[in-house]
């Protein structure tokens, strides 16, 4: 099942909406939303309002995007996280290379 | 038509009964006097009497009364038939209840006719009787199905007690039902939600809709749900259940345990209200979405504005009934109007507000509920304290073999058994995220021995993924056994995987992480997460303990 995105007007922004389960499974998926015609994004969020699990391999998948899209997009972003996903993002420091919203 | 004939004179009496005889009249009964009269009544119930005033015992100004009282509500035509000539007599034949005297002898046409007329009136009587007795009936049979239903909405509707002292609120319907709605729950994770909304128009048909609303907003609350959900299911439900001129409109609000970060889901209520402490406004929380009940699940929007308030933050959302009230010169409160009033007075209770607002409307009166709820950014302490833990121990083992380790998804369906079954929602997600990180561990490098630094690239991270599915696929023979042990006395939940492969070696496991490295994140999570974590048996066993 791939990942809801959406642009904005201008196409510069983009959030990618991450669904209940953040993990191994997701790998494919997530890859796809944001290296897809994503060539003049400069903002990226990462919408997680709906996302309940998270693993230690979605950071592993974070991180990877960060490296991947640093060239092109100066902001990475999450938005919506709950506490409990908040909390794993955190712990592992996230608030580094992430902005959460 | 029964028609009673009272008089002494037996000739009289003949006359009369012979004269209704040939106008048609065959039911009447015939009495001497007033007494006989009054016990005759009580029994056959007259349509019409034919009252004689001068007679033995009880004349027939003291009959007259007596006889309107049997009748009780409905209407008794009494016509006097009199020899009297004398002008006061006559009158007071009315005074004391007569409704109509005929001189004796008396003249056949006239009374008959008058007797018509009478009777004309009595049935008018008995049939709006008839009428105000269903009616009364009618209404004692609503107020008792409202005695209910307000019963039902009291309990259904009843607010969380542990939250009044956070939330500020007051709730004035126009009529006993309201159809505007406010709803407050804790979350799980020490949070809470709050819900204002308004059902078109009001009374008892726009309240019914309560009732699922409440039941959803409140198991949702408990389990947790994001603000999407709960306004996407909400929605589903509404759109099910309410014909399609109603819908509601509402503002859904949920704050962390922290008091500060505020995300909200406006549909179609006016704006909210943040203020800082010294009462400037400093947002609007306007709707941006349309209410619920209205739209199809695939055009439902879901977003949700999020705000990182400060403490002593004030938060105040209103239903337009309060807005929309309207002064004696006909000018409108509106948005502005009820800003002002907070701007001149930031501290003002929810209650004051309502106060003005009434003072406002004068001698005007509100057509539509009034609610109004604010809420001060404060750390939520005590809320949320009943936290029921299961008291009774469990040991639950799972027993995995190479066949079912390709198949199924063991930590997804054992967190659903814990979180559903012994009230652990609010470690839901501390345990999916420890407890797959152990699993994956025990599976993907005690049994398939993969290697975490294939992880270092991006496109690393998919070689790992394929390496995984192909040497899983592969597998023949391997067990992973996952023991959990809840022991309610202790609070704490202890948790085991134990598999057959050949170990590895922990002492590379360290604290320390490099903030570059894709991998290796795991075990130091799961410490962080849980209360003590330990490897043994060469790394093929690992017990983690949570306190809860």
């Amino acid at each position: 099942m791939s990942l809801d995105r959406v642009f904005s007007s201008d196409g510069e922004q983009l959030t990618i909406f991450i669904g209940e389960k953040f993990d191994f499974s997701t790998v494919a998926d997530f890859r796809t939303a944001y290296s897809k015609d994503t060539g003049k994004v400069t903002i990226l969020i990462v919408d997680m309002q709906s996302t309940e699990y998270i693993d230690s391999s979605a950071l592993g998948m974070l991180l990877n995007m960060q490296k991947a899209m640093k060239e092109t997009v100066s902001s990475f972003k999450i938005s919506f996280a709950k506490p409990q996903v908040l909390k794993v993002l955190q712990t592992a420091r996230f608030g580094k290379k992430f902005d959460f919203i | 038509m029964r028609i009673l004939v009272v008089d002494d004179d037996p000739i009289n009496r003949f006359l009369l009964i012979n004269m209704l005889e040939q106008q048609g009249y065959v039911d009447t009964y015939e009495a001497e006097d007033g007494r006989v009269a009054i016990e005759l009544a009580k029994q056959i119930q007259p349509d019409l009497v034919l009252l004689d005033v001068v007679m033995p015992e009880i004349d027939g100004y003291e009959a007259a009364p007596i006889l309107k009282r049997i009748s009780g509500d409905i209407y008794l035509p009494i016509i006097f038939i009199t020899a009297l000539e004398d002008q006061a007599e006559l009158a007071r034949c009315l005074e004391v209840g007569g409704d109509d005297f005929v001189a004796k002898p008396f003249d056949k046409v006239i009374l008959s006719a008058k007797i018509r007329a009478h009777s004309r009136t009595r049935i008018l009587s008995q049939r709006a009787f008839e009428q105000n007795k269903q009616l009364s009936f009618y209404q004692s049979a609503v107020e008792r199905e409202h005695r209910i239903v307000e019963h039902i909405f009291a309990n259904a509707l009843a607010i969380d007690d542990s939250l009044t002292s956070y939330i500020d609120y007051s709730l004035n319907p126009a009529t006993t039902f309201n159809g505007d709605l406010f709803l407050m729950s804790t979350s799980p994770s020490g949070g809470m939600y709050f819900l204002l909304g308004d059902f078109t128009g009001h009374g008892l048909a726009s309240s019914i809709g309560a009732l699922p609303v409440s039941q959803g907003f409140n198991a949702m609350s408990k389990k947790g749900l994001s603000l999407m959900e709960m306004a996407e299911t909400l929605n589903k439900t509404l759109l099910l259940l309410l014909p399609d001129d109603m819908f509601f409109a509402a503002i859904i609000v949920e704050v962390d345990a922290s008091g500060q970060r505020i995300d909200v889901w406006n549909g179609g209520m006016p704006s909210m209200i943040l203020q800082n402490a010294d009462g400037e406004v400093i947002k609007h929380f306007y709707s941006r979405h349309m209410s619920l009940g209205i739209l199809e699940p695939e055009d439902f929007e879901v977003t949700v504005e999020r705000h990182q308030a400060d403490y002593g933050d004030r938060l105040t959302c209103f239903s337009d009934g309060l807005v929309e009230i309207v002064n004696t010169e006909d000018v409108m409160l509106g948005d502005q109007g009820l800003e002002n009033w907070l701007i001149a007075e930031p501290s003002i209770s929810s209650k004051k507000i309502v106060e003005k607002a009434y003072e406002y409307l004068g001698s005007t009166e509100s057509l539509d509920d009034l609610t109004i709820a604010s809420y001060i950014c404060q750390p939520l302490r005590g809320v949320n304290q009943d936290q029921s833990l299961s008291n009774i121990p469990l040991k639950l083992v799972n027993q995995l073999s190479a066949d079912e380790i390709k198949i199924s998804e063991p930590i997804s369906v054992l967190v659903n058994v814990l979180a559903n079954q012994l009230s652990m929602f609010s470690f839901h997600s501390a345990f999916f995220t420890a407890f797959s990180e152990l699993y994956n561990n025990a599976l993907d490098h005690g049994i398939l021995r993969l290697d975490s630094s294939l992880k270092d690239t991006e496109d690393g991270f998919f070689d790992y993924f394929n390496h995984r599915m192909e040497k899983l696929e592969a597998l023949q023979e391997a067990s992973i056994v996952i023991t959990t042990e809840f022991k309610p006395k202790e609070r704490r939940l202890y948790f085991q995987i134990k598999d057959s492969g050949q170990g590895f070696d922990d002492s590379q496991l360290s604290d320390i992480q490099d903030m570059e490295q894709s991998y290796g994140r795991g075990i130091p999570l799961v410490k962080a997460l849980c209360e003590s974590l330990e490897y043994s048996e060469g790394g093929t066993k690992v017990n983690a303990v949570f306190a809860l």
